[in-house]
């Protein structure tokens, strides 16, 4: 509708495989990033990063994980709290123990250490199908529920459950304490955020990669048919075992994440089923197998409350509603948009996405 | 080795195990017919007890409660199957598993918000008193505790056993609902009329939901933690095979015993309480290794 | 036409018996496949044809029986391996990939010449984007041989049947296979889709010299371009040879007409 999409040609098959093959969508993405870095880091308000931006973000990238297995590859797995807590208490356990471990080394770690949790719980999908394999997420999720209490080494010996990361632990570069970007400044609002949008920028790049790569064609028919993609060649087994490594991985990131950027505590407690739940939502309302649709999902089962909340403050005066309500509200809104959208746009948000898109290109002409 | 000990937790389990089971008829039920996993299942039983309870709360008679009860739970399961499944009844059994899920968070935040998070008990009547074996039939010797809910619960579940069996086998419902759970196409072919049949099923459930809500809500009371304990009926049916009513006995027996057995003689070793959940979860994923369709359940063959 | 006396057997079927749960579909059956022919595989319904096609590329384990294949004697294979050895195929109700488009459906038949592994894929970085740019290429001109240009990036879903079971043929191609296994390719076709599809059958099997198995129920097509006929019935062979001497044996006459027997 801005501009004009049809009748770009591209000359080589390099071109028309990349990310964003129109020259306004690369510039509106560098803009846009540029924004979020400079723009978004100067003028926001400390409520708009702690309350907003970094956990869309981290929940963005729990999602996009949760779609990896699900959306991508057809598995079903509802251990995504699961895998985020076995990556929020490795990061932890990192950074505690190892005196030269920065923030981005252990998100990485955390997050490989996610996946190989993830490939132990996912080796049973080699032989379960269906619905039949829930049992195997949701008992990773129950034991990381169970062994980081039942063990207390995972918190250092913390007596209230509940460790408060200190601000030594805010290590991002090897030598930053004499400059401006030292440890106060990543620990501040403002430094949390540009270290969530560094990663989630990068995981985001790295799963549209893969997703436009062997990989994603590999994730994508063993969905849509796993003895067909035997029978082509696909190493089934393995394609199933890496969509589970690298979607833990993406959980166990976001789960380090959230204590480290969002929350600033670390808490088993957080990491339940409920949580898994949520993210599963997100998956579904914001579309399965679609990146945007993720952090599409992300933004609305996140934000809703927070609408209502702040909307009926501004509409009827502060606290006018009262947050049992709210969180009632929010899960019977939640339910019936899923039901709804699972009957009417089964692709979720993005999918109503596109549709909308192609409806404004063609606009005012109709359909 | 204390064996009366072990006999008193094994049988404990056993029969601990059959309310596992009653969650789980519910769930084979819709599967059987619908193909649909019900997550909601759990809520629908907290919604029973709830209705049932805050009828006897303001003084109404047990048993008009329980028959009010049961109507609002069959208009429920046939308004459920009206709105949300048949809507969806061409889609892929993902999407109406999601329905589900969708559904059970909006069954919740309704409870949640008519109800508040009050712990309201159930009183059923029935003795929570343990019985003696040794007392009662010291003939055999064995010097062990069994409670008697446990054991009016298992009566009880047994004879909604024997009733659904005999609903199936017997009449021509139970037969149109067998020829559904085969294949839906077909069913329609030969003039079943699928819609009726699924709000048959749902409503029955909804039944099912009531008497397995009630004994649960003596057991344990009427709170929300109840659909965390309902959440075990998950492994149960994953053992017995999604679609098999006998399988989510078996499965319950085992689930019950696995899980007394491992609180008591496992726990220890591996430091720590609350390994309940995922024990249980354990135990099915290493059945379904071995079965990964369940003990009894039905194998998908794939056509090419 | 061949005759099988100087041909090499590119695949060789012994005495396979295959049955589901006491049901005999395939009971002693024996043939040859001959390097570089068509060879198809007729008979009335239910004879069993398809679970041929399905043993011989392992998605099915015959109870007896072996299978012979570019040399190589297996009592039970497995998909997989029938891939990767060079056994392409398609089956009758077409197991394309629905979610993707007819491009990336092609693509993924040659997924087994692709070695880079997902941190590359990932990063976007060694072998992967000139991997991807190379096997582009190869199956761009899978898709302007079988006429699919304009619907490349078209998901399958939304095709219509004869496309679709182009594409797939293409998906087929795609991984080079020394043996296509083609079950019912022109079912449900209109004739021109049908001449389109045995010009593409012969060409491929001219030009690239691939064996080709069919299954198919169209007898002109089948006399047409067949080199070795095969006929089953109730799991048993009851013919074999070139196609004029198979048509006139009267047993499989009998079979096709109905003749109780």
């Amino acid at each position: 509708m801005f501009y004009r999409e049809a009748g770009k040609l591209v000359g080589s098959f390099g071109k028309d495989r990349r990310m964003l093959p129109l020259l306004e969508d690369r510039w509106l993405a560098v803009l846009f990033v540029a924004f979020m870095y400079f723009v978004v880091t100067a003028l926001a308000s400390d409520y708009m990063f702690t309350a907003i931006l970094i956990p869309i973000m981290v929940l963005g990238v729990a999602t996009l994980g949760l779609n990896i297995a699900v959306g991508y590859t057809g598995q079903l797995s509802l251990g995504t709290a699961g895998f985020m807590c076995f990556g929020a208490f490795s990061a932890f356990n990192l950074i505690l123990r190892i005196d030269w471990m920065t923030i981005p080394l252990a998100f990485f770690l955390s997050g490989m250490i996610a996946g190989g949790v993830g490939i132990i719980f996912g080796l049973p999908s080699l032989r379960i199908k269906g619905f039949y394999l829930i049992v195997s997420t949701l008992a990773a999720q129950f034991f990381a529920e169970w062994v980081f209490n039942a063990y207390p080494w995972f918190l250092n010996y913390t007596s209230s459950g509940v460790v408060s990361l200190p601000m030594h632990h805010y290590r991002v570069f090897p030598g930053q304490e004499n400059t401006p970007f030292n440890a106060a400044f990543w620990n501040s609002s403002q430094g949390r955020y540009l270290v969530t949008l560094t990663v989630t920028i990068l995981l985001v790049l790295a799963c549209k990669n893969l997703v436009r790569s062997n990989t994603g064609r590999n994730w994508m028919a063993v969905r849509d048919m796993d003895i067909a993609a035997k029978v082509i060649g696909i190493p089934v087994a393995k394609t199933k075992l890496m969509a589970f490594f690298i979607s833990t991985f993406y959980c166990g990131v976001a789960g380090a994440m959230y204590c480290y950027c969002y929350i600033g505590n670390l808490d088993f407690m957080i990491f339940n089923l409920r949580r898994s739940f949520l993210v599963m939502f997100m998956v579904i309302v914001g579309g399965l197998g679609s990146i945007l649709g993720s952090f599409l999902g992300a933004i609305f089962v996140y934000a809703w409350p927070i609408v209502i909340t702040r909307g009926s403050d501004f509409i009827f005066g502060g606290g006018a509603i009262d947050t049992a309500f709210i969180e009632n509200n929010s899960k019977i809104v939640v339910g019936t948009i899923i039901i709804v959208l699972l009957i009417r746009e089964p692709g979720g948000f993005a999918a109503l996405w596109a549709s909308s898109k192609q409806k404004l290109r063609v606009w005012p002409f109709a359909q | 080795m204390d064996y009366a000990f072990f006999i008193e937790v094994l049988v404990g389990g056993l029969l601990s195990g059959i309310m596992y089971s009653l969650v789980a008829i519910g769930f084979v039920l819709i599967y059987k017919s619908s193909g649909v996993f019900n997550f909601a299942q759990g809520t629908m039983l907290l919604l029973a007890a709830l209705t049932f309870v805050s009828l006897t709360e303001r003084m109404v008679n047990f048993w008009v409660a329980f028959a009010i009860t049961l109507m609002i739970m069959v208009v429920l399961g046939i308004i459920i199957e009206r709105t949300v499944m048949r809507p969806l009844a061409n889609q892929s059994l993902l999407s109406l598993f999601m329905a589900t899920v969708g559904l059970n968070y909006f069954l919740e935040g309704l409870a949640q918000g008519v109800w508040d998070s009050a712990v309201h008990g159930v009183n059923l009547g029935i003795s929570n008193d343990p019985i003696f074996l040794i007392d009662k039939f010291p003939a055999m010797g064995l010097d062990i505790i069994i409670s008697y809910f446990d054991m009016a619960a298992a009566g009880i579940a047994g004879l909604m056993i024997l009733g659904l069996s005999l609903f199936f086998t017997f009449t021509r419902t139970g037969l149109s609902l067998r020829a559904v759970s085969d294949d839906h196409l077909a069913a329609m072919a030969v003039g079943i009329p699928l819609s009726r049949i699924w709000a048959i099923v749902w409503a029955v459930t909804g039944v099912i939901c009531l008497i397995a809500g009630l004994l649960w809500g003596d057991r344990v009371s009427v709170s929300f933690t109840l659909t965390s304990a309902v959440l075990k009926g998950l492994p149960v049916i994953l053992i017995g095979g999604l679609t098999s009513i006998p399988g989510a006995i078996v499965g319950g027996l085992i689930i019950g015993a696995s899980e007394k057995l491992g609180e008591i003689y496992v726990a220890e070793w591996i430091g720590g309480q609350g390994i309940e959940h995922w024990w249980a979860y354990t135990t099915a994923l290493l059945f379904l290794m071995v079965r990964p369709t369940g003990i009894f359940g039905e194998k998908e063959i794939e056509r090419v | 036409m061949n005759s099988p006396d100087n041909k090499k057997s590119i695949l060789v079927l012994k005495d396979i018996s295959l049955s589901f749960k006491g049901v005999k579909a395939i009971t002693d059956i024996s043939f040859n496949v001959y390097e570089g022919e068509i060879c198809s595989v007729i008979g009335p319904n239910g004879a069993g044809k398809s679970s041929m096609l399905n043993v011989i590329n392992g998605v099915y384990i015959p109870q007896e029986g072996t299978i012979t294949f570019d040399g190589k004697e297996f009592t039970k294979m497995k998909p997989h391996s029938a891939a990767v050895m060079g056994i392409g195929r398609t089956f009758q109700n077409i197991a394309l990939f629905s979610g993707m488009s007819v491009l990336d459906n092609i693509m993924s038949g040659r997924n087994l010449m692709m070695k880079a592994n997902f941190w590359e894929h990932a990063l976007n970085i060694g072998r992967a984007e000139k991997e991807e740019l190379e096997h582009r290429q190869a199956v761009e001109e899978i898709i302007e041989f079988l006429g699919l240009q304009s619907i490349r990036k078209t998901p399958v879903a939304s095709l219509a049947y004869g496309l679709q079971k182009r594409v797939e043929l293409g998906r087929a191609l795609a991984a080079k296979p020394k043996m296509l296994l083609l079950d019912e390719p022109m079912a449900g076709m209109t004739m021109e889709e049908k001449l389109d599809m045995s010009c593409f059958i012969q060409e491929i099997n001219r030009n690239y010299g691939t064996t080709i198995v069919l299954i198919e129920h169209d007898m002109g097509v089948v006399m047409d371009i067949s080199d070795h006929v095969v006929v089953l019935d109730y799991g048993k062979k009851i013919g074999d040879g070139a196609p004029d001497e198979v048509m006139n044996n009267q047993d499989v006459i009998d079979a096709y007409l109905g003749v109780s027997h």
